[in-house]
């Protein structure tokens, strides 16, 4: 990677391939994310965009191609992945909060094992953290009392523990009420605009991928690809896929 | 041509509601005409259906069928579900095959379910094969996961031998706490039932050669050295072993695992190690309990039924385990059999399938794993121990 693709782009994914077992997802798909952008991932259901996102924070390796972050490859040698796993936070589908630790320890388990902060400095940090996803006064709740929302808030909470510069999102507005959604869609391009943070949101949430979105990708089941790439707007107008299109196109619909 | 329709209006009052169908063949050509009342609910239904195939039989020398409907139809599912069969079978047999007044919904529907693939029905056969095959390819992996497995804890081991493990004390203590003194109440009713058992077994058989007082004898060494830790391996297994299994297997559905990953936490040091050292230190101390309540489940027995004091039983017990050795060669498996539940529990549980199906295998499949190896291992050691002349 040359110094100024290394300076420009934080994420690059490098004709990966993936697959489980015998079963090929997605094949050949490069794409880059630059600095300070939101990057969608869009397809339809079982398109591989989650299969994707796991390649892409050290769960899933590849059967062939690299995702480097930040110029370091991610796949390669184990003792470079944990390094390189310190400098981003994902927010899970469902939150996958530990159930066994309230919020607060949640929330400190990064710090208290990444850092070496004192007790009272990741009580300070935490409750900080879960004030800025409006989670103040629950630090002693455990998980299964929290609302589904509550829980992505939690979690989004756990995963900015660290000031991560690059954060990934699976499904944020799956199983959230529009409001809801719409509050975390509000938080993320907050978090961009005064962290300067990466994001890599993996959804099909058309609302939020036309407020937030400063890039996209569209996978595609069939041909098991990248179909296109660029602004949701761009896409809507210019793609040369129909798949693209029709995706797209309900925005407008849904709106009416 | 399309029309308004009937969906599911439900039988006319006073009218013989059941499914029309008329056949007329013209010189190469069928006329059909599909009336009366199609529903899921008409008992009439499977009758026309029989005389439909026969119908077919009948106009094989047919190439256009005309298929019209009559105004008064009521139909449901099972009215589409009967065309869209006729429809496959004309295309099969590559009829020409026409629509007069097709009711609206009808056409929508039958495009709406336009066949696809159809998977293919695979035989009992080619089923097993499959099984046979699938198992042949995953041969290695019931070897090398477990090994790797295995690997990968005791390099977590050294690591918090070294003070570098991730693995956190307080969890250390609670699994010890949920493994050790969470299980004494059940321990201590199987022991004393085993004990008490044995006791009234023994009672029985060593009356015969009037030797009752070696009942004390029979159920301490029996406790010590083989029951007291093969009932709290047992005890552990279905109760411990299989808490783990479905703990960290719907930690893995709830992706909790994979969020450890991502912080770069080793799941293993996490969560793996703190449950194993646990069982592993809690078994022996278990095991020694549940000795001490066995002998007094004799004790209940000796003095109640067959009239010894304690003092004579207590005495009688000290006799018979003269040698530490007795004592210590029950501990020495209970260490190993800790050992087995907290590995097969933690492993079943990481390599458990993301749904709660699988969650529930990986279960019963941790206590009925743990419970073959800690059987296995016990004919070992006792093997052993009797090969190295240690009883």
């Amino acid at each position: 990677m040359s110094v100024e693709q290394k300076r420009n782009s934080t994420i690059r994914v490098n004709n990966v391939t993936l697959a489980y077992e015998e079963y090929l997802v997605l094949e050949n798909v490069s794409f880059d994310v630059e600095k300070g952008k939101c990057l969608f991932v869009m397809g339809g259901s079982g398109c591989g965009k989650s299969t994707l996102l796991k390649s892409m924070v050290g769960l899933l390796e590849p059967v062939a191609g690299n995702v480097f972050i930040n110029g370091d490859a991610l796949w390669g040698d184990e003792s470079d992945m944990t390094q390189v796993l310190r400098e981003f936070g994902v927010l899970f589908q469902g939150g996958a909060l530990w159930s066994s630790m309230t919020i607060q320890e949640n929330v400190a388990l990064p710090l208290e094992i990444h850092t070496d902060l004192t007790d009272c400095e990741i009580e300070d940090i935490v409750r900080y953290k879960l004030g800025l996803v409006g989670l103040s006064g629950f630090e002693t709740y455990y998980p299964a009392q929290l609302s589904g929302g509550m829980k992505k808030r939690a979690g989004l909470a756990r995963a900015l523990a660290l000031d991560p510069k690059i954060l990934f999102f699976d499904e944020p507005s799956a199983g959230l009420d529009p409001i809801t959604s719409k509050r975390l869609d509000d938080l993320i391009i907050e978090l961009k605009e005064s962290l300067g943070m990466t994001f890599v949101v993996v959804s099909h949430e058309l609302a939020s991928i036309f407020q937030v979105a400063d890039d996209s990708i569209f996978l595609d089941a069939k041909t098991k690809t990248l179909l296109d790439k660029g602004h949701p707007d761009f896409l809507l107008r210019n793609s040369n896929c129909p798949e693209v299109i029709d995706f797209l196109s309900r925005h407008d619909s849904t709106k009416h | 041509m399309n029309k308004d329709f009937k969906h599911s209006q439900g039988l006319d009052n006073g009218e013989l509601n059941i499914p029309k169908l008329e056949w007329k063949h013209d010189r190469g050509a069928v006329f059909i005409n599909i009336s009366g009342t199609w529903l899921i609910s008409c008992n009439e239904r499977p009758r026309v259906l029989r005389r439909w195939d026969s119908l077919l039989k009948q106009g094989t020398d047919a190439t256009v069928f005309n298929i019209s409907f009559d105004d008064s139809l009521v139909w449901d599912t099972s009215l589409v579900v009967f065309l869209r069969g006729a429809l496959q079978e004309f295309e099969k047999q590559k009829k020409e095959v026409n629509f007069e007044q097709l009711p609206h919904g009808i056409n929508k529907l039958l495009k709406l379910s336009k066949i696809g693939k159809v998977a293919k029905e695979k035989s009992e056969i080619e089923d097993l094969t499959e099984d046979i095959e699938k198992f042949a390819n995953d041969l290695p992996n019931y070897f090398v996961k477990p090994v790797t497995f295995i690997g990968a804890v005791l390099i977590s081991f050294t690591e918090l031998v070294s003070g570098k493990s991730e693995m956190r004390w307080n969890d250390f203590i609670d699994s010890a706490r949920k493994c050790g003194a969470s299980a004494l109440p059940i321990v201590t009713l199987i022991s004393f039932l085993t004990g008490l058992t044995m006791a009234f077994v023994g009672s029985v058989q060593l009356e015969k050669f009037n030797a009752k007082i070696y009942v004390a004898d029979l159920v301490s060494l029996a406790m010590v050295r083989e029951m007291g830790a093969l009932m709290v391996g047992i005890i552990m297994a279905g109760r411990t072993g299989a808490s783990f299994a479905a703990e960290l297997g719907n930690m893995k559905l709830n992706e909790e695992i994979d969020s450890l990953r991502t912080f770069g936490v080793s799941p293993i040091s996490f969560l793996v190690l703190p449950r194993t050292l646990a069982l592993f230190i809690m078994t022996p101390l278990l095991t020694l309990y549940a000795d001490i309540v066995g002998i007094l489940g004799g004790l209940a027995v000796a003095t109640s039924v067959m009239d010894f004091s304690a003092i004579h039983y207590f005495e009688q017990t000290q006799s018979a385990l003269t040698h530490m050795w007795e004592i210590y060669s029950g501990v020495m498996k209970s260490l190993f059999f800790g050992l087995i539940i907290g590995l097969v529990g933690c492993y079943k549980g990481m390599n458990s399938g993301r749904d709660s199906a699988a969650l529930g295998k990986a279960v019963t499949s941790a206590v009925v794993v743990s419970i073959t190896f800690i059987i296995v291992t016990d004919a070992m050691f006792e093997t052993i121990y009797s090969y190295l002349e240690l009883r």
